[in-house]
């Protein structure tokens, strides 16, 4: 039983983005990152199979920039077995299309029983790379999933997902297949020391994304501006307790409160 | 864009999702952006709506929004199958030739809407907020970077397929009274890879949040769970007020599910919405946008919920609501 886990890196929420002159992407910065919290989820979805069954090894890819490398490393010290890394730093925006046909090239040309993806990536919630990649690679998809359980001859997995309105539905799909992850649904272990120690000496596969040939972004040009206000946007000013006295006056001037 | 087609040949596909019965409301919200891309690109609209007992809600669609439906009777469908769905509509497309498909940016909307790209060779955009045209192309607007950016992406080729971030959109408001006309096929799929086990309604629905006239929700930021305390004695400063929480919030278990409001939870529209320590992500909005007056306590200045709100207080939660009850307790009781 062969399972991939796919995994982002994501700049940290706290990290300012600023426009570059261009207005097509974001200056480049000294950022912060880490993994995409959906994609933990996803991994400890595969760690927890693996726990479970011996027989089970976990392999992670990323698609991005160099240091795409230390999320991968990272997913190691978690537990998984083994990284490939598929080389792709354009100045710019990467369309979803782009990374998904990298990853669903890789699915196609190895055997894995079940793929992981998180369901979006915190920074950019498009949703979309997972279901891309599946379709590409002509695999049965099912996102956002929140509870799996492989059948024990491995031929199978059952699937749970939440709706609004607290109504959950439920699927079977046969193998291999991809699985989109909600996050949140369990909770992402820690590195551990021995793992830690494997990762940083475990050679991380490299894949130049020329070798899968030609692929189309599908998606125009970007350009970005700051968001607009949707509503007024009143920022209060000075001292902490001259704010909390102003709105106080502002609620209770709108009679929310006495 | 491709080659122009006379007006009325072209046609805008909207993906109808529905569950116990009924149609989701956010189809009117779909139908409101069918319509804006329409005044750009006229088109026909067609709602398309799956499933194995489509008479009622086709009528009431066409009813209800008066536009066209395409009811696909499908006996192997008991609510939804993404394979089914994206065969089916794959079909339709190829017989139709839409220009747009416009879906829902759910988890269901989601499973359809990238993979019907892949064999459309369509573009797909998800999660849009927004539309507009630029140099004679229609532009969509969407959220990056956790919503301190909005990216507007050109459709540069047909057809195109989207997803729409829910409480986007003003809901649709049919012009007349017209009803549009409903056509019904007969369509059979036995689905080879993932078949439907069913849908059960796993936490109850509680009122109480969707009801309260004022609603102080908390988000990631308010750090530890201990902090919720604070969160909880901020509500009680307010008479009919409920405490809510992000996703995130409810998943560490800090909060019930029925206090979650977002996408995947409950959306709610009370008189005023106090966001403490809550980013603004996308998910999160399309829960609350219909409150009545906001208020956002966060110590990031760049926080996306500040282009949301009515009042902006850039203060760690955990020395502002401190200070604020403090104040209140003396204004009340001198």
């Amino acid at each position: 039983m062969k399972i991939l886990v796919c995994v982002k890196q994501v700049p940290e929420p706290e990290n300012a983005f600023i426009i570059d002159d261009s207005e097509e992407w974001i200056r480049p910065g000294t950022f912060s990152y880490r993994m995409n919290r959906f994609d933990e989820s996803a991994l400890e979805e595969a760690l927890s199979i693996k726990d479970r069954y011996k027989a089970v090894g976990i392999d992670v890819i990323s698609v991005g920039s160099e240091n795409s490398k230390d999320v991968i490393r990272r997913a190691i010290g978690m537990g998984a077995d083994a990284g490939i890394y598929i080389f792709h730093d354009p100045v710019g925006y990467v369309s979803p299309f782009l990374t998904a046909s990298f990853i669903a090239s890789y699915i196609k040309e190895n055997n894995y029983d079940l793929i992981f993806a998180g369901a979006i990536s915190e920074d950019s919630l498009q949703g979309q790379v997972g279901p891309l990649a599946a379709e590409m690679a002509g695999l049965p998809c099912v996102s956002f999933v929140v509870k799996q359980e492989i059948s024990q001859d491995f031929k199978g997995i059952y699937v749970e997902r939440e709706l609004d309105g607290g109504l959950v539905e439920s699927f079977e799909l046969a193998l291999p297949a991809l699985l989109t992850i909600q996050g949140g649904i369990n909770k992402p272990r820690y590195p551990s020391l021995s793992n830690v120690l494997r990762a940083n000496r475990v050679k991380i596969r490299t894949i130049n994304p020329d070798l899968f040939g030609k692929t189309v972004p599908m998606q125009g040009k970007l350009k970005l501006t700051i968001p607009q206000k949707r509503r007024d946007g009143h920022f209060l000013s000075g001292s902490v307790k001259e704010k909390a006295t102003e709105l106080i006056r502002i609620l209770s001037q709108k009679s929310f409160i006495a | 864009m491709g080659k122009m087609n006379k007006p009325g040949q072209k046609s805008i596909f909207i993906i109808a999702e529905h569950n116990e019965n009924k149609v989701k409301p956010f189809l009117f919200e779909l139908a409101s952006c069918a319509c804006k891309i329409r005044k750009h690109c006229p088109a026909e609209i067609k709602v398309i709506l799956l499933g194995n007992e489509t008479e009622k809600l086709s009528s009431e669609i066409t009813h209800t929004t008066g536009l066209d439906t395409l009811a696909i009777e499908i006996n192997e469908l008991a609510l939804f199958n993404p394979e089914i769905y994206k065969k089916v509509i794959e079909d339709l497309a190829a017989e139709f030739l839409p220009s747009f498909i416009i879906a829902g940016h759910t988890p269901r909307g989601l499973d359809v809407a990238s993979g019907l790209a892949v064999r459309m060779k369509a573009a797909c955009i998800t999660g849009i907020e927004n539309l507009g045209e630029t140099e004679g192309k229609i532009c969509f607007r969407r959220q990056i970077f956790y919503g301190k950016i909005d990216a507007h992406v050109t459709a540069d080729s047909e057809p195109l397929i989207i997803t729409v971030q829910q409480g986007a959109f003003e809901p649709f408001k049919p012009e007349n009274s017209a009803t549009g006309k409903v056509e019904t096929r007969r369509v059979n799929y036995v689905p080879l890879f993932t078949h439907e086990k069913g849908i059960r309604r796993s936490r109850f629905q509680d009122s109480s949040i969707s009801e309260a006239k004022v609603i102080v929700s908390a988000g990631n930021g308010i750090g530890e769970k201990e902090n919720l305390d604070l969160v909880n004695r901020f509500a009680a400063v307010f008479p009919g007020s409920a405490v809510g929480g992000s996703r995130i919030i409810v998943d560490r278990g800090w909060l019930e599910y029925r206090q979650q409001i977002g996408l995947t939870g409950t959306q709610v529209a009370p008189e005023l919405y106090i966001a403490c320590g809550i980013s603004g992500a996308s998910q999160h909005l399309a829960g609350m946008r219909g409150s009545g007056f906001v208020v956002a306590i966060n110590k990031d200045p760049k926080a996306a919920i500040f282009n949301e709100s009515d009042v902006c207080v850039v203060e760690d939660l955990k020395i502002f609501i401190p200070v604020f009850i403090e104040e209140y307790g003396k204004k009340t009781d001198p």
